[in-house]
């Protein structure tokens, strides 16, 4: 077949006007083509509604609520009847040592709960890769992801007994070793290693899961390759496991981020004390005795806003440079 | 390790320290367990001794008695029970249809409401008007606040709409072309298609309200309605921060310590005994999700 | 009579048009294959048909009614999908049911149905089992027998057979076939492949970039073509096309191109000078020992042996050519030249440059089966 010629150059051009013409004498006007749609597909807002419904009652309600963090609130005057006070909250916040001590608690441990939990299910990832038994795998998977599945309550028990000055078992590790016990949790400097360390130990392994499944989507291939040019296993992990792996350890990266002022909170007021609060008070514990336990909701919701917004912001960002620098993104 | 015969003697080394490696990490997360479970079952005198290593010492099950013999801890485990149940059942009935029907191309507005529950997901108002709206519903102190109140979630949401997005065409075409309906193709079809997707979400409900503390504990003042958690929280926090209180459990035969462990050994076994499932369905489930808006 | 009639059919999305104006009357009965290259909207008709897509413009009839705003439940149709669409969760006797059972039909009613499509489709040994548990070809007959349980007006089909391999699919056409032979209901049927399309179809709609651009019987439009494109899609290996210039000769016209030159039919429409398209099947090339007065010459590129006859690819200057031809006597090699000829009123002229056939020609009623049966 050499060559086919255009066809129909001008009828084509004819036939779409016409088409087009016969189409807009038929087509129905926008309403009825509303009306139609509906008709055709009641059920699915029928479907849809009660979770719109939910979300605008339980969620998106409470963000008009929000404008209690610029009111006077009063319980009796309501939200909307409250008067407007602008940014005092905001102003008093910032001249409160307890929220800016709250403030740096949370960055601080944040950052630390970065930095050290978050390479940690990396390595866990492609060390479960290395491992060539099944058996011996499945088996430490199945136990190193249990912690994730246990509430706060019970880890935070776990730890409360383990770290007990009379009869927990770190104390009596140290005895054997001459060492006094120690009632670790009402020492400041001992409070952050702790909760780190739970967090991680709680989590780490669970985490792990992303980052295993982005190893199974390797290509066999590329080992196998790498094998036949003499590589190490030591080689392939960086040269292949981690590169390949790389844009998920982005994106995990990124929801960290965003989720850096969401600390879990659950765990801090379980483990916590008056003895710690200079080491272990963060925004949302803050938020919480100021606001639910002490009744201040006015001030306690300026704290809330600034950290949801904070956080907001941070997404966006960590999402803007993601995307600038490795073309990886969420969005 | 049938391939290691063909590895070199580096890396021989390298996969021996790596198991032994991981192996150190695996019993660093089951060893708390084991160290809880024979607490629970030593004497309360060893207990207090700091007797206790890895095994039970001075076996014995008072600590578990004084445990079972309390009315509280039965109430509260129905309680769980209860919100677990109903709770679970709740998020299906909204999240199931919700997916659906924003997995659904021809829906208005789709984009609009995909965003509306993604942006859930990144933006919430925080604990106090969260609180503040769950007081002037008046969903304070009631089993159905808690219900409702915690019953959809976007991650749920949209974990299940990819799932019913990749669901070939056709199989909703071929139900239609025979005569079904939008509810008769969710329910024949795309329900029994999603099995295991579904049992995802289900299993991330049961056990986030299994586990659900923080909100129990705001919302709930009455002790007849409080879960387990609650109920294990105080314990715990009345027997560290009241010396009085847990100077009286003191006997020979259990101690603080060791009621404690109990109490968390007995909280625990559900978890334990639906965590088969668990692991079937979760990692495929969380891959499902994904990271995908 | 339950025909289809398709009235100027449109598929547009938003201002772009995919479909334009689909003019097309099948009988109650008749089995119409719709093919073209993928994206020329044969399935986007098909499914307007079926009512999954909404229909922009024009008018689609079944059996005498409107149907443009009919849910496709209330067509009265049923479809087979390319990829079954069987419920991996139901067994075969439950996935031929499935329509009955939403349409709520008595028990008994719907037993004594899926027993005789059982029947009908030799999967009554199968029933209790499920999808996975099936063959390719089976999966593909519990397709068919849930279409056809519900005894619908029409038959739809959506490339059912493109999932299967070579050898099954030419089985599962010849049991398309039978079916239709047997159950005569209207059907009409979507396919890239060419040879599904000749084997199955009474008649063939050729569709390309959303518009028809021929309708007749298989052999009418392998033997008369109306554009290159049709004379290009149909037929495998394709017609070879070759540009030439026709010149006034002693005994009538002639094509020259590369140096040689072919006698062509006498047609009114051929004029000196004018460029044209030369189409050649493969299969009317006859082979030559010697160069003769009107043979074409090519240089062997390739031989392709099939067993009773052999694929031969030659060049003609830098132009492919591919010649069917008998494989009995001595062997080609590579690189010699070959000399063939072809019945002047088998070829197809295309005019060059709106790629239409030529009036007048006439090849189609000088070869039909009767005529061949005779000469031999």
């Amino acid at each position: 077949m050499t060559h086919v010629p255009e066809i129909q150059g001008n009828r084509t051009e004819e036939l779409v006007i016409e088409a087009r013409e016969a189409q807009r004498e038929r087509a129905p006007s926008r309403v009825a083509r509303v009306g139609d749609h509906l008709k055709r597909e009641w059920q699915l807002y029928v479907m849809l509604i009660p979770t719109v419904i939910w979300l605008l009652v339980f969620l998106y309600k409470p963000m008009y609520g929000l404008q209690i963090a610029f009111k006077d609130y009063s319980i009796f005057r309501g939200i909307s009847g409250s008067p407007w006070i602008g940014l005092e909250h905001f102003q008093t916040l910032f001249n409160n040592d307890q929220f800016l001590r709250a403030l740096k608690n949370t960055v601080i441990m944040s950052a630390y709960g970065l930095l050290f939990g978050f390479p940690v299910p990396i390595l866990l990832a492609v060390m479960f890769n290395e491992i060539l038994s099944p058996w011996y795998r499945k088996t430490a998977q199945t136990i190193v992801y249990l912690p994730h599945f246990i509430s706060s309550v019970i880890i935070a028990g776990i730890v409360i007994t383990a770290f007990s000055p009379s009869a927990g078992i770190v104390n009596t590790f140290l005895g054997w070793f001459g060492v006094d016990p120690i009632y670790f949790l009402t020492k400041p400097e001992w409070f952050r290693p702790i909760f780190i360390g739970t967090g991680i130990w709680q989590e780490a392994g669970f985490q792990s899961i992303v980052y295993l499944a982005a190893i199974a989507g390797i290509s066999p291939t590329l080992y196998e390759s790498a094998v036949v040019d003499g590589a190490s296993r030591w080689q392939m992990i960086w040269k292949i496991t981690i590169p390949s792996i790389l844009p998920t350890i982005i994106i995990m990266l990124i929801i960290r981020i965003g989720n850096i002022l969401e600390i879990s909170f659950e765990m801090i007021i379980l483990l916590y004390q008056p003895a710690t609060y200079a080491t272990g008070d963060v925004v949302n514990t803050f938020i919480y005795r100021q606001g639910i336990q002490g009744g201040q909701y006015d001030l306690a919701a300026a704290a809330g806003l600034f950290n949801a917004v904070m956080a907001f912001v941070l997404v966006i960002s960590a999402n803007t440079l993601s995307k600038r620098f490795s073309r990886t993104s969420l969005w | 390790m049938n391939k290691l015969h063909l590895y070199s003697r580096g890396d021989r080394l390298f996969v021996i320290v790596n198991m032994v490696l991981i192996g150190l990490f695996t019993l660093s997360t089951l060893y708390p367990f084991i160290y809880i479970t024979s607490l629970s079952f030593s004497s309360g005198f060893e207990a207090r001794a700091g007797n206790v290593i890895l095994t039970p010492v001075g076996f014995t099950i008072e600590a578990y008695k004084r445990v079972l013999s309390e009315p509280m801890f039965w109430i509260s485990y129905k309680n769980t029970f209860i919100y677990t149940i109903f709770g679970t059942i709740t998020s299906l009935i909204f999240i199931i249809p919700g997916a659906y029907a924003l997995s659904k191309p021809q829906l208005y507005g789709r984009r609009f409401w995909n965003l509306m529950v993604a942006f859930t997901m990144w933006f919430n108002a925080g604990l106090i008007p969260f609180f503040l709206n769950m007081r002037d519903l008046g969903l304070l102190d009631s089993y159905f606040g808690i219900i409702i109140g915690f019953a959809v979630n976007g991650f749920n949401i949209i974990l299940l709409r990819n799932f019913f997005e990749a669901i070939p065409k056709s199989f909703e075409e071929a139900a239609r072309m025979d005569g079904a309906n939008e509810f008769q193709v969710l329910w024949k079809v795309f329900v029994p298609l999603s099995k295991p997707a579904i049992a995802t979400v289900a299993l991330f409900c049961i056990v986030s309200r299994w586990n659900g503390f923080f909100w129990a504990m705001v919302l709930l003042q009455d002790t007849e309605k409080v879960p387990l958690q609650v109920y294990l929280r105080q314990t715990i926090a009345d027997l560290t921060d009241n010396e009085e209180f847990a100077s009286s459990l003191m006997t020979s035969a259990y101690s603080f310590e060791t009621v404690s462990a109990a109490i968390i050994v007995c909280s625990i076994i559900p978890i334990l005994l639906i965590y088969p499932f668990m692991m079937k369905y979760f990692t495929k489930g969380i891959l499902m999700g994904g990271v995908k808006e | 009579m339950s025909g289809v009639r398709l009235d100027g059919i449109v598929k547009a999305y938003g201002a772009v048009q995919v479909v334009h104006g689909i003019e097309l009357d099948v009988q109650e009965g008749e089995f119409v294959v719709l093919v073209g290259p993928s994206g020329c909207g044969k399935s986007t008709t098909l499914r307007m048909i079926a009512g999954l897509e909404e229909i922009s413009g024009g008018t689609l009839t079944i059996d005498g009614r409107k149907m443009n705003r009919v849910a496709p439940k209330d067509r009265d149709v049923a479809m087979v999908f390319q990829n079954y669409a069987l419920y991996p969760h139901l067994n075969v006797a439950e996935n031929i049911a499935f329509g009955l059972r939403i349409r709520k039909e008595k028990k008994e009613l719907i037993k004594s149905s899926v027993d005789e499509v059982g029947g009908i489709l030799g999967l009554t040994d199968y029933l209790e089992r499920r999808p996975a548990d099936l063959s390719g070809g089976q999966r593909q007959r519990v397709a068919m027998g849930r279409a056809i349980v519900r005894r619908p007006k029409v038959f739809l089909f959506d490339e059912p057979l493109s999932n299967l391999d070579a050898k099954l699919r030419t089985q599962m056409r010849a049991e398309i076939k039978r079916l239709h032979n047997r159950l005569g209901a209207t059907s009409i049927y979507v396919t890239h492949d060419q040879v599904e399309a000749m084997t199955l179809a009474d008649r063939i709609v050729v569709m390309h970039d959303g518009r028809i651009e021929q309708v007749g019987t298989p052999m009418e439009l392998f033997l008369n073509p109306v554009n290159t494109f049709v004379a290009g899609f149909l037929g495998s290996p394709p017609m070879n096309m070759q540009r030439a210039t026709v010149v006034a000769g002693e005994g009538g016209p002639i094509a020259e191109f590369k140096g040689q030159s072919l006698p062509l039919p006498a047609l009114e429409a051929l004029r000196p000078g004018q460029e044209i398209v030369i189409g050649i099947r493969p299969e009317y090339a006859e082979l030559r020992t010697a160069p003769e007065p009107g043979t074409m010459q090519v240089d062997v590129d390739l031989v392709e042996t099939l067993g009773s006859e052999a694929l031969i690819h030659c060049m003609l200057g830098d132009d492919p050519f591919v010649i069917r031809a008998e494989t009995i006597g001595q062997p080609l090699k590579v690189g010699s030249r070959v000399s063939f000829a072809v019945r002047p009123d088998l070829l197809r002229l295309f005019d060059a440059r709106s790629g239409r056939a030529l009036p007048g020609q006439r090849a189609g009623e000088a070869l039909s089966f009767g005529a061949e049966a005779a000469a031999q």
